[in-house]
């Protein structure tokens, strides 16, 4: 026991020092999968209120970007308004919505808080469970998709955006034939490209072919920009192609996203519970 | 002013300057400026390592709140002010420091301050970019953002003493 007390004794610096890193390195890793407490994240009550004062001064900085690209969204739009047309057979033009149901609900929402030079990559958003925002949802912006949720308090949310590790978002290659599943991946290098993994190189791809999401997994609809294809290579020993992309968002001043809300996501992952698992 | 009010001050400083203004910062090349190792380099000399290794956690924790890096800067400042001892022991006068100095450029030198800040910050930036690249095959590009960063930040620091220097003169 003296002997003990007298080890502890010599090696008390560096008994602080190892349980100060595991106590830090542990908060690290269970936050990059799941965060538990919000007192640890930018969702708690000091640093979200220091953060809006900062990005009511910073907001305008950007501004007249900004309200061009929600000019041009607004003019996209009404030129697809059906009284804005012009009807050119009278009396046949009839919107029958029991053929179209709505499938996605979108939630405005405004950036606080973002990184774009670190590995892992989080944006603070002043939406949340208030709002009807739950953990897993999609979120994207006019040019390209952005991230999904990855954890919700009461008025704020944090996104984990695609300019993280393991994001995985399924998108597709867009070909002329086909369209080439993959998976969405950052490597951590610059905020402008993304790479794209999984994608046999059977297949010759086109430069500057467009990248979209796949909507299998329910979380984001078919069809969102993601970015263009800037460059291929083929991976040494493997039959894959390297496929770097361009993203069509540029994440460096992204202030205002949508939250996309999938309202027939409980039935999808309700029938897809019933297949039976494989246990061989 | 007593010493420890001032260097409360300083902390608050540090952790919003930090988290205000040099996160949101974005040069482009993954650089990312760092002053917060700065302030535990300039806490006292008679500091044991305990209680620097208290504070160093404090601050770490402030900042990974404000910028969602979830422990990673209070595991980098934490390993500092475990080596910051060492270090100041193996480039310090042989008589010991002065206890009424401060480890500032002014007061010990520029070269001296040069040395040991660039040893300690260059270990603080490579266990960051260590930890948050985490992948095997990928030590270029952690070493890249290593020296990129830590240059930079070193330059900062540098800018930021002359302010405290020339503050100093003033009085």
């Amino acid at each position: 026991m003296r002997n003990l007390i007298a080890f502890l004794q010599r090696f008390r610096i560096f008994l602080v020092f190892a349980i100060l890193q595991i106590l830090a390195l542990s908060w690290y890793v269970t936050y990059l999968s799941f965060p538990r407490n919000q007192f640890l994240t930018t969702n708690n009550n000091i640093a979200i209120k220091v953060l809006e004062w900062e990005h009511d001064l910073t907001k305008h900085f950007n501004l007249s970007k900004n309200n061009t690209d929600l000019q041009w969204e607004n003019v996209y739009w009404r030129k697809r308004q059906p009284q804005f047309m012009y009807q050119l057979s009278r009396g046949k033009v009839k919107i029958n919505d029991t053929i179209y149901e709505q499938q996605y609900a979108y939630i405005p929402a405004e950036v606080i808080n973002s990184s774009v030079n670190r590995r892992n990559n989080y944006f603070t958003l002043n939406v949340g469970s208030a709002q009807g925002i739950k953990r897993g949802m999609g979120v994207f912006c006019q040019q390209g998709v952005v991230g999904i949720i990855h954890y919700v308090s009461q008025h704020y949310s944090l996104v984990k955006t695609v300019l993280t590790k393991d994001i995985n978002i399924d998108v597709s290659i867009h070909m002329k034939k086909t369209d080439l599943p993959g998976l969405l991946k950052w490597d951590g290098r610059d905020p402008r490209y993304g790479m794209i993994t999984g994608i046999n190189n059977d297949l010759r791809i086109k430069k500057w072919s467009k990248v979209e999401t796949r909507g299998g997994s329910g979380i984001f609809p078919k069809g969102l920009p993601v970015g263009k294809v800037s460059f291929t290579e083929p991976i040494e020993g493997q039959a894959l192609w390297k496929v770097e992309i361009r993203f069509s968002a540029d994440y460096r001043r992204l202030q205002r996203v949508y939250i996309i809300k999938n309202l027939h996501l409980a039935e999808q992952t309700a029938l897809e519970d019933r297949i039976p698992e494989d246990d061989e | 002013m007593n010493i420890a009010y001032k260097h409360i001050i300083r902390f608050v400083i540090f952790a919003f300057l930090q988290a205000l203004v040099f996160n949101q910062l974005n040069i482009g090349f993954g650089i990312q400026l760092m002053i917060q190792p700065l302030y535990i380099m300039l806490l006292p000399f008679e500091l044991t390592v305990i209680p620097l290794m208290g504070i160093a956690f404090l601050l770490g924790l402030v900042i990974d709140v404000f910028s969602n890096t979830y422990g990673l800067n209070t595991s980098a400042l934490v390993l500092m002010a475990y080596l910051r001892p060492i270090v100041f022991k193996l480039y310090g006068p042989r008589e010991g420091y002065d206890p009424l100095k401060e480890p500032t450029a002014h007061d010990m030198g520029i070269s001296w301050f040069g040395l040991v800040y660039g040893i300690l910050l260059s270990l603080h930036t490579f266990w960051f970019f260590l930890l948050e690249i985490f992948e095997i095959g990928r030590f270029g590009f952690i070493l890249q953002k290593t020296i990129l960063s830590g240059g930079l930040s070193f330059l900062l620091a540098i800018l930021i003493q002359s302010f405290i220097l020339n503050s100093k003169q003033k009085k």
